[in-house]
């Protein structure tokens, strides 16, 4: 898999298409983003299988928008998995990033990651290595639902309740990039204090994350209270899914979900 | 005519102002429902400011039961000023729904 890439990526910066190859790479031991720019320096360059397929992902796309915002006539290539490119569409359609400013070198994800996300697409539209392993369904949103309503009520709160209110989950999510966060908003919540508003506090970013969330379950991976935040966003795409007849990501970058209200038949 | 004494009115310019965040702190900060009233589908001042509260409280309302909160905790409807009778019912209605819901489990949850 990371020679194909090397190869890819080797020949788009050779040729001048891209200034640089927003990927991982691996040193000391350590997987971390890097901006390749060199053809000839690619040692090191990973794609985030460390121990296990997927174990070292990191938002990229959330560094490509500050770097094609600080080169705005650049043009630069990106790692992508299925999410990522999900996440890319969904940044091309709200403005974020310009789709001609980039350049995604796609992987499709082994299908144990696969399962493991519950992944409704895992892998690229376009992709240089891997095979395209078996969607998922959404199990763990099933699951919930076959709950009670009090049953749900008692184990979101217990979950919640471990909250150390870190901000991780936002600061790590490739789809959180708004300059002020209601998260952080006196108006609406307790700032710097512990417990979290629970479940408020949870649902407020769920909801917020309704017409973004990509489902690459990075913000799950980061919390260091191991809520299953991923379950909750996955519900909120279904529900997006239902009201708007579009999932953030998987349809094309030019209707972001959310603009088409006039004209529509309401039920409530 | 009087609406129940239990319901607390909140004035906005338009139902399309009142964002999810704003019902979650109102539900975080102790009521047992909210009422979003806007005024009739097709007649916004602002164009579509009560589409966007109607397809707004959809979607709450379906989070809030994912969360196992009862979405008939939040209620939609559409009325103009000078429907001040329908309002008192709506109001008494709602009310009499939260009644039989119960106390809201956010209140209860400590
Ligand atoms: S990452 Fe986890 S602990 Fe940190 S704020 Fe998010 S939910 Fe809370
Ligand atoms: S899964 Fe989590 S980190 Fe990824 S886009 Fe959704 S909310 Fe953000």
């Amino acid at each position: 898999m990371d020679d194909k890439i090397k190869m890819k990526v080797q020949e788009l910066l050779q040729s001048g298409k891209i200034k640089g190859f927003l990927g991982l790479r691996e040193r000391h031991g350590q997987v971390g983003p890097y901006l390749f720019t060199d053809g000839d320096d690619l040692e090191g360059l990973v794609v985030g299988d460390r121990f296990k397929p997927g174990d070292s992902r990191y938002p990229l796309n959330k560094q490509l928008m500050k770097i094609t915002r600080g080169d705005p006539s650049g043009c630069y290539g990106v790692l992508v998995r299925g999410c990522d490119e999900r996440g890319l569409k969904t940044l091309f359609g709200s403005g974020q990033i310009k789709s001609e400013q980039v350049v995604p070198v796609g992987i499709a994800c082994p299908q144990d990651l696969a399962d493991a996300c519950e992944c409704l697409k895992p892998y690229p539209d376009e992709r240089v290595a891997g095979e395209a392993a078996e969607p998922r369904s959404f199990a763990t949103v099933a699951k919930v639902e076959a709950m009670e309503l009090d049953e749900r009520f008692r184990l979101w709160l217990a979950e919640f309740s471990k909250c150390i209110k870190c901000y991780g989950c936002r600061n790590i999510c490739p789809m959180c990039y708004c300059s002020e966060c209601t998260l952080e908003n006196k108006d609406f919540g307790d700032i710097g204090s512990l417990p979290a508003e629970n479940p408020v506090f949870h649902l407020t970013r769920a909801i917020h994350m309704a017409g973004r969330c990509i489902d690459c379950g990075l913000c799950n991976e980061v919390c260091p209270a191991d809520i299953p935040l991923r379950t909750l966003y996955k519900k909120i795409a279904d529900i997006v899914e239902e009201e708007f007849h579009c999932r953030p990501g998987y349809g094309s970058p030019e209707t972001p979900p959310g603009l088409n209200i006039r004209g529509e038949e309401l039920k409530h | 005519m009087q609406y129940p004494p239990n319901l607390r009115v909140v004035r906005v310019m338009c139902s399309g102002m009142v964002s999810p965040d704003l019902i979650l702190r109102v539900l975080s900060k102790g009521a047992d429902g909210v009422l979003v009233v806007g005024c009739h589908l097709g007649e916004c001042h602002y164009l579509e400011g009560n589409l966007m509260a109607a397809k707004r409280v959809a979607m709450l309302k379906k989070l809030l039961a994912f969360s196992g909160i009862d979405p008939g905790r939040l209620r939609v409807d559409w009325l103009s000023s000078a429907e001040a009778p329908t309002f008192v019912r709506v109001a008494t209605e709602f009310i009499e729904e939260i009644r039989a819901l119960g106390p809201s489990p956010l209140r209860v949850k400590a």
